[in-house]
């Protein structure tokens, strides 16, 4: 009772601070000076956000055929933004999902490997921490030369990004298995094909979905970091378009989408998570995904 | 029903080597032969071997040099014909009560339906029928034990190996299991080796009780008490005498008269 309790209480005072910053923030598009460039408020108040620059998104959309073309001439229409912010979603989520599907498989995959024996640990530990150590942003340009400003070049790069981490984290998780619940298994017959799928995949699952926390934010720094630099379309890309001419409300119209888009995968991923791992006390298996 | 299997342990030695660069003989030379359907309690003190003679004997630890035979087999790795239970939880969290049940059943060949009517049976027996769909999370250390027990006796091991299985159990609860594990026991004529450093559990459970001191055999007694071994039984002068030899080999009575002396002072 007293638990819960305190929890509404917490709940509320970040409620409130929730509040009060996006007061702060509306009061400081009225109080900031307005660019000169387009009558974009450098801090724009929110009905700048969901008017103009909202609407303004339909300039980024390409095809006659579904709405008008601003570049073409045609006139800017809320059915355009849409499907412009739709389509560069979409872009960006594919890039995402994929790219990290596929760096937590490989990552998970070569880390239960190399886990299984104690030279191969020894072999990659300090090659993986050095790796580790590079900052993921600043390996963007080296990625597009080496496979190009693509969708290709993106998943790959976020594909890195993800499986580093997993890599060490299915190495990390596979060493703190108790050694007796693979003796236990021994005993009771198991062969190593056994033990791999009953009991070390079972045992690794809840840090391996820690990783996926810990991933999920940055497989978005990777995927709109890709579209910064290079790759010519995603939402990430949206914003460097708008940077050009100084349209802060859209750039900012663009971060509340990327938040409301990272925060409905966490809470997609904490309900997976969840369920998966309904063996562990409710308390472990909180602090595994939280 | 499986009857039960001799072990035989031949010149068992076991070297193990500090991480300081020491070595030390876990076991020095141990023989001990055991007949089919026996129950056998490994009694010392931690560190002279006990635990190392069953792992040996589960298959777990190799020896240096010796050999151990059971029903005959040379054992060189770890079987289910030998079940073990720990001391440790080692029942898996994530699998449910009935599956790490019907786990060593399924490793031996059985297809799941076969597997999980013989762990429904076995659960009723150790009375967690009602519990074959919890998460062992959801169940108590003792009920945990019981599943453990369920799980060697399903698979029809003919040995069972316990390391001080009841160890972290109140002392309630332990008496049930001991009831428990006495009966299946004697209905099953499994041979079974348990080690444990608590003399009142080896008088309660064992036929016979080898004292394990630095890693050999110091006394083989036979325990002839009729079961169950309640309390007037364990104070019959059998059993006092069972006691005092056990606390002479463990050196009690010195630790004693030692602490009786400083106490003076």
């Amino acid at each position: 009772m007293k638990a819960l309790r305190r929890y509404v209480v917490e709940r509320k005072v970040s409620l409130l601070t929730i509040l009060a910053l996006l007061l702060a923030w509306q009061a400081a598009g009225y109080l900031s000076p307005t660019s000169a460039l387009r009558g974009s408020p450098l801090v724009p108040p929110f009905e700048f956000i969901f008017g103009p620059a909202l609407l303004g998104m339909s300039d980024y959309w390409q095809y006659e055929a579904l709405a008008p073309v601003p570049s073409l001439g045609g006139e800017q229409t809320w059915r355009g933004a849409f499907l412009a912010l739709g389509y560069h979603s979409a872009l960006t989520l594919w890039r995402l999902v994929s790219g990290f599907v596929i760096g937590a498989v490989i990552g998970t995959i070569l880390g239960l490997l190399v886990a299984r024996s104690s030279i191969t640990r020894g072999l990659f530990a300090l090659p993986l921490h050095l790796l580790r150590m590079i900052p993921l942003l600043a390996t963007i340009p080296l990625f597009q030369f080496w496979f190009g400003a693509t969708n290709m070049s993106a998943i790959i790069f976020v594909a890195y990004g993800v499986g580093v981490v997993y890599f060490v984290g299915t190495i990390n998780a596979v060493s703190n298995i108790p050694p007796r619940y693979i003796e236990y298994a021994r005993t009771l017959g198991a062969s190593e094909w056994r033990i791999f799928r009953s009991i070390i995949f079972p045992a690794i699952l809840p840090e391996l979905f820690s990783s996926v926390m810990l991933t999920l934010g940055l497989a978005w720094s990777a995927v709109i970091g890709a579209e910064y630099i290079g790759v010519n379309s995603g939402i990430g890309r949206m914003i460097i378009w708008a940077e050009f001419f100084s349209n802060t409300g859209r750039m900012a119209l663009v971060t509340i989408l990327l938040m409301v888009y990272a925060g409905l995968s966490y809470f997609l991923f904490r309900r997976i998570a969840a369920r998966i791992l309904s063996w562990m006390p409710s308390s472990a298996s909180r602090s595994a995904v939280l | 029903m499986t009857a039960g299997v001799s072990i035989e342990v031949q010149d068992a030695r076991c070297r193990f080597r500090h991480v300081s660069g020491n070595t030390i003989d876990a076991l020095a030379g141990v023989d001990v032969t055991v007949q089919p359907g026996e129950f056998v309690c490994l009694v010392g003190r931690s560190g002279h071997g006990k635990s190392t003679l069953l792992r040996a004997i589960a298959g777990l630890t190799p020896l240096s040099s010796g050999i151990v035979q059971v029903g005959g087999t040379t054992v060189d790795g770890p079987s289910v014909d030998r079940g073990m239970v720990f001391q440790e939880d080692t029942v898996f969290p994530w699998m449910r009560v009935i599956d790490n049940v019907a786990f060593g059943l399924k490793n031996k060949g059985l297809s799941a339906q076969q597997a999980t009517d013989i762990a429904k049976d076995w659960l009723q027996r150790v009375d967690l029928a009602d519990f074959a769909a919890s998460w062992p999370r959801e169940l108590s250390g003792g009920m945990r034990k019981r599943v453990a027990i369920a799980t060697v006796f399903a698979t029809e091991a003919p040995l069972l190996l316990m390391d001080e299985p009841f160890g972290a159990l109140d002392y309630v609860t332990r008496l049930s299991l001991y009831g428990l594990l006495t009966e299946l026991w004697s209905r099953t004529g499994r041979t079974i080796v348990f080690v444990t450093h608590d003399i009142e559990e080896a008088l309660i459970l064992a036929d016979r009780i080898l004292v394990i001191k630095d890693g050999g055999v110091a006394d083989d007694l036979r325990v002839s008490l009729p079961r169950p071994r309640d309390e007037e039984r364990r104070a019959s002068p059998e059993a006092v005498a069972i006691t005092k030899t056990i606390t002479r080999h463990l050196g009690l009575a010195e630790l004693l008269d030692r602490h009786a002396g400083e106490a003076q002072k």
